[in-house]
């Protein structure tokens, strides 16, 4: 017995600690935070790293925008007056449909209880392993970051805060398998539950074959599991599958944001309100 | 102390270069992973405690570097560690078909370990194009892998001689 275990303890000392690694993945210790601050260590070395990286990066798209993109610019500048002029006029379409919805809320009394915070910050890196895809912000606790807070782009949701660190903040993004959020279709106002399935992909789960959802349909995140803001766009349907012998339709959203490209976002310092929690408050 | 520094070094500097420097530009399965690499060398040719210490960092800079849950990249990577040691210990590897073989066998089967945990858990974030750049990655960071720690194996064979 004495000669197996000295033979062997090398490979009982690797099954061991991947055991303990796949207890920690399924469900995460809470003791394991007081080995926090090795971590937080391990961050600050690499922040020179990722702060000259940015500097650089910055530094190029500089150079490119204020110089070399300047070409054909006067073309552009007219394009955009012309938009410019185009989303005036729907502006002062809109202005009386928010106002009416403005009253309508007062009606109700739906309010928003908390004033909404956000902060900019910029993305320094990605998450290159194969099977989780998160991004890295160069802002981090110090600046009021927690964890699950959301994070947005004017264009869509990106995800949710994982970790944050002094410098530096992990965040899950909403294609990562691991995120699940409450949305609704905006036109029909059918609920869902969004799942990641990694591309640039999400799926609606639990979608029966009687709701109305179609192609195009714009999916938004609709607040009420207090993930993420109320309204915030999580993309736009590509395909609708009803297949006969399942109980729920197979739906598949692009995201509205492309996660490779996207170089600053905003995390939304306060977590959304519940309303119906809010109201009773 | 030597051996220490290089795989601390190599395993920094690829770690950062692949995570803040090349990631946007660059597809997630054209970048080596370097701390694996180092993990796995530091188990199949540094032998004893020094093995161990220079596993520790790169182990440390996977963990930062990927959103897995707290720890679990860490205990993992020293999993992999002790696990490539006993293949370091049980085979001898002093060929490149027996290293690819080696490499290959550990970056798949780590993959599957965590694959199969995330199907488990209900997460299906995996197609058959993803299916394919991970076997990309693989035969990429393999084929990285055996010049490197042959290289690095001789010279380390000439510094003891």
């Amino acid at each position: 017995m004495r000669s197996f275990f000295r033979n062997w303890w090398r490979l009982l000392v690797a099954v061991a600690l991947l055991v303990a690694a796949i207890q920690i993945f399924v469900r995460p210790s809470k003791a394991l935070e007081r080995a926090e601050p090795v971590r937080a260590a391990g961050v600050v070395l690499f922040r020179p790293f990722y702060s000259v990286a940015d500097f650089l990066r910055g530094g190029m798209s500089g150079i490119w925008s204020r110089y070399i993109a300047l070409v054909g610019v006067s073309r552009e500048n007219e394009r955009l007056r012309k938009e410019v002029m185009d989303l005036r006029e729907r502006l002062h379409e809109t202005r009386d449909a928010v106002l009416e919805n403005r009253r309508l809320k007062d009606l109700l009394r739906y309010s928003e209880t908390v004033e909404r915070r956000a902060l900019g910050a910029r993305v320094v890196g990605h998450d290159v392993s194969p099977w989780f895809r998160a991004i890295f912000l160069g802002t981090g606790s110090e600046a009021g970051i927690e964890d699950g807070m959301s994070v947005v782009t004017p264009y869509g949701a990106v995800g949710r805060i994982h970790k944050s660190h002094p410098g530096l903040s992990e965040v899950l993004l909403v294609t990562d398998g691991r995120f699940a959020a409450d949305v609704m279709v905006e036109r029909s106002r059918v609920r869902a539950i969004a799942e990641g399935v990694g591309g640039n992909f999400c799926r609606l789960k639990y979608v029966s074959p009687a709701h109305d959802v179609a192609v195009g349909d714009r999916i938004v995140f609709s607040g009420f599991d207090g993930s993420m803001p109320k309204g915030v766009l999580l993309g736009t349907v590509v395909s609708v599958d009803r297949p006969k012998e399942s109980l729920f339709q197979k739906v598949k959203v692009q995201c509205a944001v492309n996660f490779q490209d996207v170089e600053e976002v905003m995390v939304i310092l306060s977590r959304p309100s519940v309303p119906f929690r809010a109201g009773k408050e | 102390m030597r051996y220490f520094l290089v795989l601390l070094a190599s395993s920094y500097l690829g770690a950062s270069l692949c995570v803040w420097g090349l990631s946007g530009l660059v597809p997630w399965f054209l970048l080596p992973d370097f701390p694996f690499l180092a993990i796995v060398f530091s188990g199949l040719f540094v032998p004893g405690i020094g093995g161990f210490l220079c596993a520790l960092p790169p182990a440390l800079f996977r963990e930062i570097t990927t959103s897995a849950p707290s720890w679990s990249m860490f205990l993992g990577s020293m999993a992999l560690y002790f696990a490539s040691r006993e293949i370091g210990r049980r085979f001898h590897l002093r060929n490149e078909p027996a290293l690819l073989s080696a490499v290959v066998s550990l970056l798949a089967t780590e993959s599957f370990s965590v694959l199969l945990l995330l199907s488990l858990s209900g997460a299906r974030p995996f197609s058959f194009l993803w299916g394919a750049q991970e076997a990309v990655r693989i035969a990429w960071t393999s084929l990285i892998a055996v010049p490197l720690f042959l290289d690095l194996s001789v010279r380390w064979r000439r510094v003891r001689e």
